[in-house]
C-alpha cells in the first residue's frame, strides 16, 4: 500500500479523487488537505509517498508549495488539475505523473503503474523549485506570509519552528530545513538559522563556539560546526 | 459768402465719389475690424486720390487755393493711423506744392500735417474705445476743424510776404475750416452707415449658418443615407432661400430639393463639377456669368449656377453638397461661404458618426469576447462535482446541470439587449449556486435585494463579471471562508447594486478593473449617463465593495 495524500482546495474534488484511490486498491490515504499550508503540515508529520496535488489553490498554489517541503522528506506529486495542462507539462519531466479533472479510473490506473515503477526502482523525488518568496506563518490563529529577507533568525524547538521577525515571534509550519535550503537564512547551529544581513556582531566564546548579536540585541549561538563557514559569509 | 457756396458745391461732388467709393470693392477692407497691409495700400491710393482732387476742384484765389484737400488727408489719418495719414497727406502736399504759387511750400507742409493730425486722432481713439470710434462723424468733424486750423497758422508763419497770406487767410480761413469739417464728418457718416449694412447683413447670414447648424445638427450620425440626406437638403433649402439644394453619394443624387427637383432627383452624378470635386476634394463653383452651369439632365433646367463642396470624412469623400440658382438670380457671395461651412458642419457629424459606430462596434465586441472567456477552470471544476456528487445524490447533481446549462444559455445572450434585476439575479443565482457546490462551506452567499427593484432594467451581463470577479479574489486569496454579498436597494434617485466579498485582496489592481469590469461600467454609463456605473471601494484585507449606480426610473 502506498501512503497517499490528497490536497485540493475543493471539497467534491477530493472525496471525489479518495473514492478512485480507494478502488485502485492501492493506496492508504492518510489524510487530506483544502490547502497549501495544511498540506505542508501534513507532509511534515505524515511523510506521505506520494501527493496529489492540486495546482489552484487559495492563496498558495501547487507550484509553490513544493517549494515548502525540504528534500528529505519530499514525497512522488502527481498534479491534479481542472486546466493548467500547460503549465504542468513544463514541470513534467521533473514530476511524475499529471492528471486532468475529471479524472478516469483508467488514466489514474497508468499513474499508479508509474508511481510502483518509481518506489521498485527506489527514484528518489527532485523536483526543481523557485526559492521561497513567503513563509506562511501561524499567529493568533491567522496565516501570515512573510517575506524570507525579514526574518532575523529561525530557530526550532519542541513546540515547532518559530521565526523572528521585527521583534515578533512567529510559528511555522515548515521545517528548519526547507527554510535553509530555499531562502538565504544561514545555518549557524543545528538548532538555528540567521539572517546574514541582520547580524551585528560575532562574539566568540570558549571552545570555539561564538554568539551572534543580531541587529535588534538578540543573541543566538553559533556552534563549532557552522563557524567557519559564518566567519566566512560575513567575511572575517 | 460766395466761396462757402463754392466749397460747399465742390463736397458735393465729394461726396457723390464717396458715395460711390463705399459702393465699390475698394472700401470692403474698411468693413473689417483690422486692416492688414496690403489694404492699408489700397486705401494710401484711394486716400491720395481724394486729396489731390480736392486741390484739383478748389479754386484759385490770388495765387492760393481754396480747396478741400484737407478732408483726404485727415481721414486717412484717422482710419489708417498716423503712418497712412503723413503718406496720404505728404504725397497730396507734394502734389500741391508742384502746382506752385506763393503758398506752395506751406500748404505742402501743412497737408502732411494735417495727415498727422488724424493719425493722433486715431490713436488716441484706439487706445480710448477701439476701432468703433474711428467711424464717428463729430470727431471727424472736431479732427478735421483743429486740422485746418492748424494749416491756417503754418501758411501763415509759413508764406511770403506775410501780409499777402494774412490776406488769404482772412478770405479762405473759414469757408475752408467749414467746408472741409463737415465734409469730412459727411464722408464718414457714408462710411459708417455703408459698414453697418455690411455688418447687418453679415449678421444675418451668421444667423442664418446657425440655424442650419442647430437644425441639421445629429442628423447624419444616423446615417449617410437618402432619407437623412432628404431631410438636410429640405431643411437647407427652406433656411437659406437658394434655388435648389442636392446632397449626393460618390455616384447618383441622393436628395435633391428645389427649382428642378423633377429631373434632378435620383439621377446618377453627370455633371463634371460634382466628379471633379469628388476625385479632386476641391470646391468646385460654376458662377452663372463667367462659368454657367449646364444641367447634364434637360436643356431647359432653369438652374444657371452651382456650387459644388466634398463631403470629406478623414481622407474620404462620401459625397458632396451642391447649392443651386436659377439663371434669374446671382449666387451669392454670402451663400458662397455659407455652403462651405455647411458642408465643413455636416462632415465633422459625419466623421462622428463613424466614430461612434466604430465604438459601439468595439464594445460589442470586445463583450463578446469577455463572454465567450469562460473560464475553463470553472467548467472543468464544475463537471468534476458534477460527477463527484452524482452517486450519492443524483437530483442534487440534475440540479447543478441545469443551473450549469442556465449559466451558459444566459451567457450567450446578445449583448446589446437589456435585462431586468430579476433576469441578471437568475444568471448570477445559477453561478452561485455551481460555485457553492464546489467550494462547499468555504464560501457563503448573502443576498439582499429590495422586491421592488426586481424589474429594474440593466445592460445584460452586468453583474455576473462583477460577482466572478468577487469569487475570483475573494475566494482564491483567503484561507479562510469566503463571504459574498449582493445588495441591491434604492437610493433616492438611483439604485444601488453593491457586490461585496470579505478578501480585500488586490485592492490597486481591482481599482483599475479588468475588462469585463471597465466594459460593464461604459455600457452603464453609454446607457443612462456619466453619473452613472461603477464605483470601487477597497479596504485592504477586510473587504472590497464595487457599486453599481443606475438611476431608479430604470425600472420597467
Amino acid at each position: 500500500m502506498i501512503r497517499a495524500l490528497i490536497i485540493d482546495d475543493e471539497p467534491n474534488a477530493r472525496r471525489e479523487l479518495e473514492k478512485l484511490l480507494v478502488k485502485t486498491g492501492q493506496f492508504e490515504l492518510i489524510g487530506e488537505c483544502g490547502n497549501a499550508v495544511e498540506g505542508v503540515k501534513m507532509i511534515n508529520r505524515q511523510r506521505p509517498e506520494v501527493i496529489f496535488l492540486d495546482i489552484q489553490m487559495p492563496v498558495i498554489g501547487g507550484f509553490e508549495m513544493l517549494s515548502m517541503i525540504d528534500r528529505d522528506i519530499m514525497p512522488h506529486v502527481v498534479f491534479v488539475t481542472a486546466y493548467d495542462e500547460f503549465a504542468v507539462r513544463a514541470f513534467e519531466e521533473k514530476t511524475l505523473d499529471y492528471l486532468l479533472k475529471p479524472v478516469r479510473l483508467e488514466r489514474l490506473e497508468k499513474t499508479v503503474e508509474k508511481l510502483h515503477e518509481h518506489l521498485r526502482t527506489h527514484i528518489v523525488p527532485d523536483y526543481e523549485t523557485e526559492p521561497l518568496t513567503r513563509i506562511p506563518c501561524i499567529k493568533g490563529g491567522n496565516i501570515k506570509l512573510i517575506a524570507p529577507e525579514a526574518v532575523e533568525y529561525a530557530y526550532t524547538d519542541q513546540s515547532g519552528v518559530h521565526l523572528m521577525v521585527g521583534g515578533e515571534l512567529f510559528n511555522t509550519d515548515l521545517t528548519l530545513k526547507a527554510l535553509e535550503e530555499r531562502t538565504e537564512l544561514l545555518r549557524c547551529h543545528r538548532q538555528c538559522l540567521v539572517n546574514i544581513r541582520q547580524v551585528d556582531q560575532i562574539i566568540p566564546r570558549d571552545s570555539a563556539c561564538a554568539d551572534i548579536k543580531t541587529s535588534s540585541g538578540q543573541i543566538i549561538p553559533v556552534s563549532r560546526r557552522y563557524l567557519k563557514n559564518l566567519k566566512k559569509m560575513v567575511g572575517i | 459768402m460766395q466761396l462757402i457756396f463754392s466749397l460747399l458745391q465742390q463736397m458735393s461732388v465729394f461726396m457723390v465719389v464717396a458715395y460711390l467709393f463705399t459702393k465699390s470693392p475698394a472700401f470692403r477692407p474698411l468693413t473689417g475690424e483690422s486692416i492688414r497691409r496690403r489694404q492699408k495700400l489700397i486705401l494710401y491710393f484711394v486716400f491720395s486720390g481724394f486729396s489731390i482732387m480736392g486741390t484739383y476742384f478748389g479754386l484759385p484765389i490770388s495765387d492760393a487755393i481754396a480747396n478741400t484737400r484737407a478732408i483726404g488727408a485727415v481721414l486717412a489719418g484717422l482710419i489708417g493711423g498716423p503712418g497712412l495719414g503723413l503718406a496720404v497727406g505728404f504725397t497730396a502736399g507734394l502734389h500741391r506744392y508742384f502746382l506752385g504759387g506763393f503758398t506752395a511750400f506751406s500748404c505742402g507742409v501743412s497737408t502732411t500735417a494735417e495727415g498727422l493730425v488724424g493719425g493722433l486722432f486715431h490713436l488716441y481713439l484706439m487706445r480710448q474705445n477701439g476701432v468703433r470710434d474711428v467711424f464717428n462723424p463729430r470727431i471727424a468733424l472736431v479732427a478735421t476743424l483743429l486740422a485746418e486750423s492748424l494749416q491756417m497758422l503754418i501758411i501763415l508763419t509759413l508764406a511770403k510776404p506775410y501780409h499777402d497770406a494774412l490776406e488769404l487767410v482772412e478770405v479762405i480761413a473759414a469757408p475752408m475750416i467749414l467746408a472741409n469739417s463737415i465734409g469730412a464728418a459727411l464722408f464718414i457718416s457714408i462710411m459708417r452707415d455703408q459698414k453697418r449694412m455690411v455688418d447687418k447683413v453679415g449678421a444675418i447670414f451668421s444667423a442664418k449658418a446657425l440655424k442650419v447648424a442647430e437644425k441639421t445638427l445629429g442628423i447624419f450620425s444616423r446615417g449617410f443615407n437618402a432619407e437623412t440626406a432628404a431631410e438636410l437638403v429640405r431643411i437647407i433649402h427652406a433656411e437659406t432661400g437658394v434655388g435648389a439644394v442636392s446632397i449626393t453619394d460618390r455616384e447618383k443624387v441622393l436628395a435633391f430639393s428645389g427649382i428642378g427637383a423633377d429631373h434632378h432627383s435620383g439621377k446618377p452624378l453627370l455633371s463634371n463639377y460634382a466628379t471633379q470635386a469628388i476625385q479632386q476634394r476641391k470646391v468646385f463653383y460654376a458662377d452663372g456669368v463667367h462659368e454657367p452651369f449646364e444641367c447634364p439632365h434637360s436643356a431647359n433646367c432653369p438652374l444657371g449656377s452651382a456650387l459644388v463642396v466634398p463631403l470629406m470624412v478623414d481622407k474620404d469623400v462620401l459625397g458632396t453638397i451642391i447649392l443651386f440658382e436659377p439663371k434669374t438670380k446671382l449666387f451669392l457671395r454670402n451663400n458662397r461661404s455659407l455652403g462651405e461651412g455647411l458642408a465643413s458642419l455636416l462632415s465633422v457629424q459625419l466623421l462622428r458618426s463613424r466614430y461612434e459606430d466604430q465604438k459601439s462596434l468595439l464594445t460589442k465586441s470586445e463583450l463578446k469576447l469577455v463572454q465567450a472567456q469562460v473560464n475553463p477552470h470553472f467548467l472543468f471544476n464544475t463537471l468534476n462535482t458534477v460527477i463527484s456528487i452524482i452517486e450519492q445524490d443524483a437530483l442534487r447533481a440534475k440540479d447543478l446541470l441545469f443551473h450549469l446549462s442556465n449559466f451558459f444559455r444566459k451567457n450567450l445572450k446578445r449583448s446589446n439587449d437589456l435585462s431586468t434585476l430579476e433576469e441578471e439575479m437568475d444568471h448570477v443565482n445559477s453561478y452561485l449556486t455551481i460555485e457553492r457546490a464546489r467550494f462547499e462551506d468555504r464560501l457563503v452567499v448573502d443576498i439582499d435585494i429590495d422586491p421592488d427593484l426586481f424589474g429594474t432594467q440593466l445592460p445584460t451581463f452586468t453583474l455576473q463579471p462583477i460577482i466572478e470577479n468577487a469569487i475570483k479574489h475573494g475566494i482564491a486569496n483567503i484561507f479562510g471562508t469566503g463571504v459574498i454579498k449582493v445588495l441591491a436597494r434604492r437610493a433616492g434617485a438611483s439604485i444601488h447594486i453593491d457586490i461585496e466579498d470579505n478578501a480585500g485582496s488586490y485592492c490597486q489592481k481591482i481599482e483599475h478593473g479588468g475588462l469585463g469590469m471597465n466594459l460593464v461600467d461604459k455600457r452603464i454609463k453609454n446607457l443612462y449617463g456619466e453619473q452613472f456605473g461603477i464605483a470601487v471601494n477597497c479596504q485592504p484585507d477586510i473587504q472590497t465593495q464595487i457599486r453599481i449606480t443606475i438611476p431608479a426610473g430604470a425600472a420597467s
